[in-house]
């Protein structure tokens, strides 16, 4: 990985990950990984599924512990303890596959309890934060729907503007589309997209390829908890310089 | 054989006394034994294998021995072992207490429980404490899923207060004893407790069918 061909290079790394270990008792999810995501950059990760994408997403703000190696965030490695992780996790977003909305709050509820329980925001002002949030998911007509009322792609939109509420510096995304039927994934990808052109740093793990070869800055690719190939996503999908990469594609039908 | 149905009105105010003293032991119980219920189910999911030990042997010691045993235990052996005498009310509100709040502490544990892994993961994810996650998140949605239990084992509450008329407390079956040795009227005492009990359980039962409609889990 030259930095001839990685335009974020130059600017600073927001997320270094060296030589990151993950152990499930008997089993290595992740054995040794090392990549760096820069700021403003959309970093995706694919691979076939039990790959280790999705952990190394969740060693990311300390959902899960690591078992070897570091990851740092802004230059500091990432505390191990609970207490200290807390106010790190507040600088960064997340956004899971089953949206995990809380079902006893409304859309506008759900996106302010955040700033409200954390923050200590006074509720009326993490209220206009969440409507404007959610007007910009494209949501301000729901904000009084519970999840129950909403389509996946609604309630997909609603968990971003939650994350957000945050303000983090970075968003991370674990198989966000995942759960979606076909046709609302779209509204939740556009979203995505619009957040990546405003600037926000992002490391989503999916399985949409035509999303990570048209947004992603950077794409890693995972293999029995290793990558085993990064590169922009012209290397990627059209010229894989590995036979794994190009086995993980083709099973995919992808063909460029 | 005659009967005589005028010794329950005669007795009216005996009776009526002890269905009141039956509804004041099943209230005042459920007052205990739902925070003390909440407080055993946070102490046994705790990481900290003394309080969670504690907690479990507690919960497994009251709910698996008969309540007329621990009524008993708390009028015979409670005041040897702790020096303190307590009226036959509060002993039985004591007995009936550990009893229930047992089986409420497995009732919310399993409520709890029964809240997905990850809506404490997207609240923890948001920055939330284990404490804020436990109190903002899963409870409000574990207490909906909890309430028709609750309700169910209100009803059975209401019948088992009769047992703490073993320590002459003078609930209703207490009362209906009494009456039973004063006039010896078995038939006419006995249907009428019977009647009472039906009158005041039957209205708990149907708001409990109610609660379980109400507050049915839609996600």
């Amino acid at each position: 990985m030259s930095a001839s061909n990685r335009p974020g290079a130059a600017r600073p790394a927001v997320l270094v990950y060296r030589d990151v270990k993950k152990r499930f008792g008997d089993f290595q999810a992740l054995g040794g990984i090392s990549m760096e995501v820069h700021k403003g950059e959309v970093v995706c990760l694919i691979g076939p599924s039990g790959s280790g994408k999705s952990t190394a997403l969740r060693c990311t703000n300390g959902l899960e512990a690591l078992s070897g190696g570091e990851i740092l965030f802004d230059g500091v490695p990432l505390p191990q303890d609970e207490p200290r992780m807390r106010p790190v996790r507040q600088r960064m977003g997340m956004v899971f596959q089953n949206f995990e909305l809380f079902p006893h709050k409304t859309a506008i509820e759900n996106v302010a309890i955040g700033p409200v329980t954390v923050l200590k925001m006074s509720a009326a002002d993490a209220r206009r934060r969440a409507a404007s949030l959610l007007d910009k998911v494209g949501l301000a007509s729901k904000a009084g729907n519970y999840p129950a009322n909403l389509s996946g792609g609604q309630q997909q939109r609603v968990a971003i503007a939650r994350a957000l509420a945050m303000e983090p510096e970075v968003m991370l995304f674990d198989e966000p589309t995942s759960a979606l039927d076909p046709e609302t994934i779209g509204e939740v990808l556009n979203v995505m997209k619009a957040l990546a052109e405003e600037g926000m740093t992002m490391v989503v793990v999916t399985h949409e390829m035509t999303f990570a070869r048209r947004v992603a800055d950077w794409v890693v690719v995972f293999d029995h908890g290793l990558i085993v190939e990064q590169g922009p996503p012209g290397q990627i999908f059209d010229a894989p310089t590995t036979e794994r990469t190009r086995n993980f594609l083709s099973h995919l039908g992808w063909n460029g | 054989m005659t009967y005589d149905w005028s010794v329950i009105w005669q007795y009216r105010a005996l009776l009526l006394e002890g269905a009141a003293v039956t509804v004041l032991l099943t209230v005042l119980t459920m007052a205990v034994a739902i925070p003390g219920g909440i407080l055993l189910a946070v102490l046994r999911l705790s990481n900290s294998r003394i309080l969670s030990g504690t907690a479990a042997s507690f919960v497994e010691f009251f709910r698996n021995l008969p309540i007329i045993l621990v009524v008993y235990w708390a009028f015979y052996v409670m005041p040897v072992l702790t020096g303190l005498e307590f009226s036959a009310f509060t002993t039985g509100l004591i007995a009936l207490s550990l009893n229930v709040s047992a089986y409420n502490s497995e009732t919310f544990r399993a409520g709890i429980n029964s809240i997905r892994k990850g809506q404490t993961e997207a609240a923890i994810a948001l920055g939330m404490s284990r404490t804020q996650a436990m109190r903002e998140i899963i409870l409000p949605q574990a207490w909906r899923r909890v309430l028709p239990v609750l309700a169910s084992t209100w009803v059975s509450l209401f019948k088992d207060t009769s047992l703490v008329s073993v320590i002459a407390v003078g609930e209703l079956a207490h009362a209906a004893m009494t009456v039973r040795s004063q006039t010896f009227r078995v038939l006419e005492v006995l249907t009428a407790m019977a009647a009472i009990y039906w009158l005041l359980g039957y209205p708990q039962a149907k708001l409990v069918d109610w609660i379980r409609l109400k507050f049915k889990v839609a996600e």
